[in-house]
C-alpha cells in the first residue's frame, strides 16, 4: 500500500486476493494448476484466478512480483537473504497455467506485471520496479518510482515496528504475571489461514498469547540480555549471528527460523515452540532437527505440525492441541523457572526493581 | 493376435483376426486361480478360435500377467498403456478415462497438445477405497445378489455417511445403517457415491475431467447406479466449472460406457502388438503354464515361504522367558473397600473401560462395557460394576477417549484427559524411560513418540483398518480357533507365506490365495501376525525410520494380548533397531483407563475435592433422546443423523437458544455424529461458543491475527505513512 499509494493509486482501486482457501482453489484455480511440489506455490493459481475471474470490477493490472531477496532483520549478519527459488519463480510457473489455453489475462483486459525485485537491496529496487512496471504504467518516471519505493520501505518498517512493539508488550505482560506464551516458528505464509490452518488460534483459545518469530522484538536491551554473554565470549559476532547453529545462511526465512529457535530457547516465558511446515518443503527439511534440538536443549516444549497441505486434519489437530495444552498446564511453571535460572539477572522485560 | 488381461478378480481375453474383426472373446472370474483360468482360456481359444502355437501372437496385460506371460511366450504390456492405446484408437474425442477394477483404480487424462495428445495417468492399488471390491464386499454382507446389485439405482436415493476411504469401515458403517432401519437401496447408493467421490478425490490431482468421458472396467460397466453417480457428479462439476458442452449435447451424452469396455485392455494389447516386430510374442503353447499349475506353484510355495514366527525351540523359550501375556487387571469380586480411590474411564468407540486405583497408585479393579452407542448407558454399566465390587469412597474421577467431552459434566468428572496423554501417562508410569508407545486396539492404531516426558508427536489411524487387531480376530473366528489359542497355534507354524502389506480387504483375498496354495490355518495365522507390524509402523504409521524415534518401545492396546503379535513386533522392531528394548505393558488392554486414573491422582495431589455425582445419582440418571429433523447435523453435506440425549441434572444451564430447546436443570449430550464438528449443535451454539472465544482472544493476543488484519488493509497513503 505504501508503494502503490505513493504512485498515486486510489486505495479503493487496489484489490488483494483473499486468504487462501479450498473454495478459492476449487473455484478459480482448478484446471490451471501447474506442476509444483510446493503447496503454497500451488495455491497461487487460486489467487491469480480470483483476481482474473472473480472481481465485480474488472482489473487493469495484475501485479505479482518475483522476489529474489527479502529485507530481513538478520541482513548483514548472515551470508544472504534469498527467497526460496520456488517462491521466486512461482509467478512464472503459475502464469503458465493462465496462458495454456489462450491468454486469460488479455482476454479479461488485464496486463500481467511481474517485476523482478531484490527487496533486500533498496538502492536497486527503484530501477528494478521501474523497468518491470513501466509498460503497465506508461507515464511513470524514474523519480516517481524512487519516491514511491522510499514510501514503501517506510510503510514496511512502520508496520514491522508496530508489531514488534506489540510482541514486546505481550512478553512484558508474561514476565510481569509470570505466565507462559507460545512462539510459532514457521514461514510467513503460515499466517495465511488456508496454509497454516490457524492451528495457533486453537491454542490461543486456551488462553496462551501467541508470538511469531518474524515479529520478535529486537530492541538492543533485550538482545543484549539474551545474547550478550555469547557475544562477549566470542561464540557469535552479534545477537543476530547464527553461524553457531547454521553455517549456510543463504535463505532469508530459513535464517530467521533458526534465529527464532535460538531466541525462543533463551526467553523464559516462551514455554513452548510450535513448528509448522508445508508438505515436503525442501527448505524446511534440513532445519527440522537443528530447530528441535535448539529448542528442546533449553527445556522448552516443542511441537511440530509438518506436511501441511489443503486438508486440515480436523480430528488430529484437536487431539494435538489438547495434548499440547495438557503438558503446558502441567509443566509451564517449571519450564519458566528453569529457564529463568539459566539466564543472567536483569531481564529488561521485567519492570525495573 | 490375442490379447489377455489377467486382472485381480477376472481374466479377459480376445482373439482379433488380421482384418480387425474380433472372432472370440470372453471374461470370467478366476477366484484367485489366475493360472488355471488362463490355461483354460488358452485351451478354449485353441479349439474354438484356432489359436496355433508357433504361428499366432499373444500379448498379456493386467496386474497378474507378470509371471504368466513368459510361460506362454507372450509379451507383457503395461495395463495403462494398453487401455490408452485402445481408447485413442476407438474414441479420439475422449479426454478423461476412469477405469475401476476389482482391486485398483486408474484415471487417464488426455490433453491436446500441438503435436498430438499428452497422457497423464494416475492409479492406486494399495487401498480398497474407490474400487469394485469396496462395493461388492459390503453388498455381500447385506446379502444383495450380484444381479440385483447391478440394477440398483443411485438417482433419487437419499445418501448416508459411509467411509469412502476404507472398505472394512464402510462395511461397519453399512451395518450400523441397517440397524437404524435404512433401506438397503439407500446404502448401496451411498456406496456408489463413496466410490465416485474417492476416485475424484484421490485420482484427479487438481485436473478437471473434461468431456468426453469414458468409463471402463467391470464395476463401471455392470453397476447401473455407479454410472448414474458418475453422471451426477461430472454434470455438477461441469456446471460448476463453467465447462461448455458441444452444442446440442447434454452431459449424459458425453459420458460413455462402451459395452465392450471389459476388453479394452485386450484390444489395446493387440493394437500395440501390431506395431511390434513379427518375432515378438509368438505363442508357445500351454505346456509350461500347465506345468506351473500342477507343480511349479507348489514348488514356489516352498521357496517363497518365510521362516515361521519362531526359529526353533530356543527362540520360543527365550521369548517366553522375556514376555508374559498381560493379565487382565483384576476383575474379581472384592471385599468392601473403604479407603479413598481414584477412577479412570476410557470411553472408546467399541468398548468403555474403567479402572479403580488406590491413592498410592496401585491398580485395584477393572471392568468394561461393550458400547451400545449411548454413552450414558455405557457409563451407568461401568459404575454399576465399580459399585458392586465394593468401592464407595471416591476421591477423583478422570475420563478419556472419544466420549470424554460429553460425559465430564454429566458424571461430575474432575479431569478430561486426551487419549494421547492418557496412554503416555500409563506407559511412563511403568517405564519412565520409554521413547515410543505403540498402541494397537481393535479398530485403531496409535503410535506416540515421547520426548521430555511429553507426547512430542503421534500417529493415529482410524480412517483405514490396516494394522488394527479386529482383522486377526475375524480370521481366527473363521478358522474356529479361540483368540486365546491364537498365539500357541501360530507358533506351531514352521514356515509361513509372506502376505502383502496394505489394505485389509486385499489381505483377505491374499489369504484365500495362500490357502489355495496349500498353506494351513496355523501358517496363515502366523503370517498375519507377522505382517501386522509392517502395517502398523510403515503402512499406517508412515514411519520408515524407526531408529530415529528412539530405542525403548512400549507395546500396549488389546491386540498385544495376542503373544503371536508381540513376537512379530519384537522381531520387527529389533530388525530395524538392533539395540531396541521392547517391553509389553502389563495391563495392555486397560492402558487408556489407567492413564486417566493416574491423571486423576495428579489432580488429587494438588488438593481437589471431587465433583463426582455419586453412584446413586449416576444409576438414577434420567434422560430423553431426540432424533428428529432438528437434530440432523448441518455442518457438512453428509448430514449425520444425530441423537440429542438430554440428561436431567440439577444446576445445568439448559439451552434456551436451541432448535430443540432445553430447560434449565438439563444437560445435553450429542451422539451419532461422525466427526468432532457435530458436537456443536448448530449456528446458534456456534455463536455462543464464538462469543466466548472472542473474549479469550482479546485477552491473549496472537501476532498473526494482527498481521492478517492490517497487512492487506486498503488505507490511504497518508495513513500508511503514519
Amino acid at each position: 500500500m505504501g508503494l502503490l499509494g505513493a504512485l498515486g493509486f486510489d486505495p479503493r482501486n487496489i484489490v488483494f486476493s483473499s486468504d487462501t482457501s479450498e473454495e478459492q482453489g476449487r473455484q478459480f484455480g482448478k484446471g490451471r494448476g501447474t506442476v509444483d511440489c510446493c503447496y503454497p506455490v500451488k495455491c497461487m493459481s487460486g489467487h491469480y484466478g480470483e483476481l482474473v475471474f472473480g472481481q465485480k470490477q474488472k482489473l487493469d493490472i495484475l501485479l505479482s512480483p518475483m522476489i529474489y531477496t527479502l529485507p530481513s532483520f538478520l541482513s548483514g549478519h548472515v551470508a544472504k537473504t534469498l527467497t526460496c527459488p520456488r517462491v521466486m519463480a512461482a509467478p512464472e510457473n503459475i502464469k503458465a497455467g493462465f496462458l495454456k489455453e489462450g491468454d486469460a489475462f488479455a482476454e479479461n483486459g488485464i496486463r500481467y506485471c511481474s517485476p523482478f525485485v531484490s527487496l533486500d537491496e533498496p538502492l536497486i529496487v527503484p530501477k528494478q520496479l521501474f523497468e518491470g512496471m513501466k509498460d503497465a504504467l506508461p507515464d511513470l518516471t524514474r523519480e516517481e518510482m524512487a519516491r514511491a519505493v522510499d514510501a514503501g520501505y517506510k510503510a514496511l518498517h512502520a508496520f514491522n515496528d508496530k508489531l514488534r512493539k506489540k510482541s514486546r508488550e505481550v512478553l512484558e505482560w508474561c514476565a510481569r504475571e509470570d505466565k507462559p506464551c507460545l512462539m510459532v516458528v514457521a514461514r510467513p505464509y503460515h499466517m495465511d489461514p488456508g496454509i497454516g490452518h490457524e492451528i495457533e488460534v486453537d491454542l490461543q483459545a486456551y488462553g496462551y498469547p501467541i508470538l511469531w518469530m518474524q515479529y520478535f522484538p529486537i530492541d538492543a536491551d533485550l538482545m543484549d540480555w539474551a545474547f550478550g554473554d555469547d557475544v562477549r565470549a566470542g561464540h557469535v559476532k552479534s545477537a543476530f549471528d547464527i553461524h553457531d547453529v547454521w553455517q549456510s545462511s543463504y535463505s532469508s526465512n530459513t535464517n530467521e527460523i533458526l534465529w527464532g529457535a535460538k531466541v525462543a530457547a533463551r526467553i523464559p516465558w516462551i514455554a513452548c515452540v510450535l513448528r509448522m511446515s508445508s508438505y515436503e518443503c525442501g527448505m524446511d527439511q534440513p532445519t527440522y532437527s537443528p530447530v528441535q534440538q535448539i529448542v528442546e536443549r533449553s527445556g522448552t516444549l516443542f511441537f511440530s505440525f509438518q506436511d501441511l497441505d489443503s486438508t486440515k486434519p480436523a480430528g488430529s489437530v484437536k487431539i494435538r492441541v489438547e495434548t499440547i495444552t495438557h503438558y503446558l498446564e502441567k509443566y509451564a511453571a517449571d519450564i519458566i523457572n528453569r529457564k529463568k535460572a539459566a539466564m543472567p539477572p536483569g531481564c529488561p522485560l521485567l519492570p525495573a526493581a | 493376435m490375442v490379447g489377455v488381461d489377467v486382472g485381480s478378480t477376472t481374466v479377459k481375453a480376445a482373439v482379433v483376426e488380421e482384418d480387425g474383426k474380433v472372432s472370440w472373446q470372453d471374461y470370467q472370474r478366476h477366484n484367485t486361480r489366475q493360472a488355471e483360468k488362463v490355461a483354460e482360456f488358452l485351451e478354449r481359444m485353441e479349439t474354438e478360435a484356432g489359436l496355433t502355437p508357433g504361428q499366432d501372437r499373444i500379448f498379456f496385460t493386467g496386474s497378474g500377467a507378470g509371471f504368466l506371460a513368459p510361460l506362454v511366450g507372450a509379451k507383457l504390456i503395461q495395463e495403462v498403456v494398453a487401455v490408452a492405446a485402445c481408447v485413442e484408437k476407438q474414441h479420439p474425442n475422449v479426454r478423461f478415462v476412469s477405469e475401476i477394477g476389482g482391486e485398483d483404480m486408474k484415471t487417464i487424462f488426455f490433453t491436446e497438445t500441438g503435436t498430438g495428445k499428452s497422457k497423464q495417468v494416475y492409479m492406486q492399488s494399495a487401498c480398497s477405497g474407490g474400487t469394485g471390491t469396496f462395493i461388492e464386499k459390503t453388498a455381500r454382507k447385506l446379502q444383495v445378489a450380484s444381479e440385483r446389485l447391478a440394477e440398483m439405482p443411485y438417482e433419487g436415493m437419499s445418501l448416508h455417511k459411509v467411509s469412502s476411504k476404507c472398505g472394512i469401515f464402510a462395511e461397519t458403517d453399512a451395518n450400523t445403517l441397517v440397524k437404524t432401519g435404512v433401506p438397503v437401496e439407500e446404502i448401496i447408493a451411498s456406496l456408489f457415491e463413496a466410490v465416485v467421490y474417492q476416485n475424484l478425490a484421490t485420482l484427479t490431482k487438481g485436473n478437471t475431467p473434461m468431456p468426453e468421458v469414458l468409463l471402463l472396467g467391470g464395476p463401471n460397466l455392470f453397476f447401473k447406479g455407479l454410472q448414474e453417480a458418475w453422471r451426477h457428479h461430472l454434470a455438477k462439476l461441469w456446471t460448476q466449472r463453467k465447462i461448455e458442452l458441444p452444442a446440442g449435447q447434454t452431459a449424459a451424452d458425453l459420458i460413455l460406457v462402451p459395452t465392450e469396455a471389459l476388453y479394452y485392455a485386450c484390444f489395446g494389447c493387440v493394437e500395440i502388438g501390431r506395431g511390434e516386430k513379427p518375432e515378438v510374442g509368438v505363442y508357445q503353447g500351454r505346456d509350461k503354464i500347465l506345468w506351473w499349475v500342477k507343480e511349479g506353484q507348489h514348488e514356489q510355495k516352498a521357496k517363497d515361504g518365510a521362516r515361521g514366527l519362531i526359529t526353533g525351540q530356543d527362540d520360543l523359550a527365550t521369548f517366553v522367558s522375556e514376555y508374559v501375556r498381560p493379565a487382565s487387571a483384576c476383575a474379581a469380586q472384592r471385599e468392601p473397600y473403604a479407603d479413598p480411590v481414584l477412577i479412570g474411564c476410557d470411553f472408546g468407540s467399541t468398548t468403555a473401560k474403567a479402572v479403580v486405583m488406590s491413592e498410592e497408585r496401585e491398580l485395584l479393579f477393572s471392568c468394561y462395557a461393550l458400547s451400545k452407542g449411548n454413552p450414558i448407558e455405557d457409563a451407568q454399566s461401568l459404575f454399576r460394576q465399580v459399585g458392586e465390587a465394593g468401592f464407595t469412597n471416591m476421591a477423583g474421577l478422570a475420563l478419556t477417549g472419544y466420549g470424554k467431552d460429553l460425559l465430564v459434566d454429566v458424571l461430575g468428572a474432575d479431569v478430561g484427559v486426551v487419549e494421547t496423554v492418557a496412554h503416555a501417562t500409563a506407559a511412563l508410569h511403568y517405564y519412565s524411560d520409554a521413547d515410543v508407545i505403540c498402541d494397537v486396539g481393535g479398530t485403531d492404531v496409535k503410535i506416540m513418540i515421547l520426548r521430555q516426558g511429553t507426547v512430542a508427536d503421534f500417529r493415529l489411524n482410524s480412517q483405514c483398518s490396516s494394522g488394527n487387531g479386529s482383522f486377526l480376530q475375524g480370521v481366527a473366528e473363521r478358522y474356529n480357533i479361540p483368540l486365546e489359542q491364537y498365539a500357541d497355534r501360530a507358533f506351531e507354524a514352521k514356515a509361513m507365506p509372506s502376505l502383502t502389506m496394505g489394505c485389509g480387504v486385499f489381505l483377505q483375498s491374499d489369504i484365500v490365495n495362500q490357502q489355495r496354495k496349500g498353506w494351513s490355518a496355523e501358517e496363515i495365522m502366523a503370517a498375519l501376525a507377522a505382517v501386522l507390524p509392517v502395517n502398523v509402523w510403515i503402512y499406517a504409521g508412515q514411519l520408515q525410520n524407526l531408529r530415529a524415534v528412539g530405542r525403548k518401545f512400549v507395546l500396549q492396546g488389546g491386540t498385544h494380548r495376542n503373544m503371536a503379535v508381540v513376537k512379530a513386533q519384537v522381531d520387527f522392531i529389533r530388525s530395524k533397531v538392533p539395540d531396541a528394548e521392547v517391553v509389553l505393558h502389563p495391563y495392555s488392554g486397560e492402558a487408556g483407563a489407567i492413564g486417566a486414573a493416574l491423571c486423576a491422582a495428579d489432580w488429587k495431589k494438588n488438593g481437589g475435592a471431587t465433583r463426582f455425582r455419586g453412584f446413586e445419582t449416576i444409576a438414577a440418571l434420567t434422560y430423553q433422546s431426540t432424533t428428529a429433523a432438528e437434530t440432523v447435523c448441518k455442518w457438512c453435506p453428509i448430514n449425520c443423523t444425530r441423537t440429542f440425549i438430554d440428561v436431567h441434572l440439577p444446576g445445568a444451564k439448559g439451552r434456551p437458544w436451541s432448535k430443540v430447546p432445553l430447560a434449565e436443570g438439563w444437560e445435553r449430550v450429542i451422539s451419532g455424529n461422525s466427526c468432532p464438528k457435530g458436537l456443536v449443535e448448530d449456528v446458534n451454539e456456534m455463536r455462543v461458543v464464538k462469543a466466548k472465544l472472542e473474549e479469550v482472544k482479546r485477552d491473549y493476543p496472537n501476532v498473526a491475527e494482527m498481521v492478517r488484519k492490517d497487512a492487506f488493509r486498503r488505507v490511504s497513503a497518508a495513513a500508511v505513512a503514519q
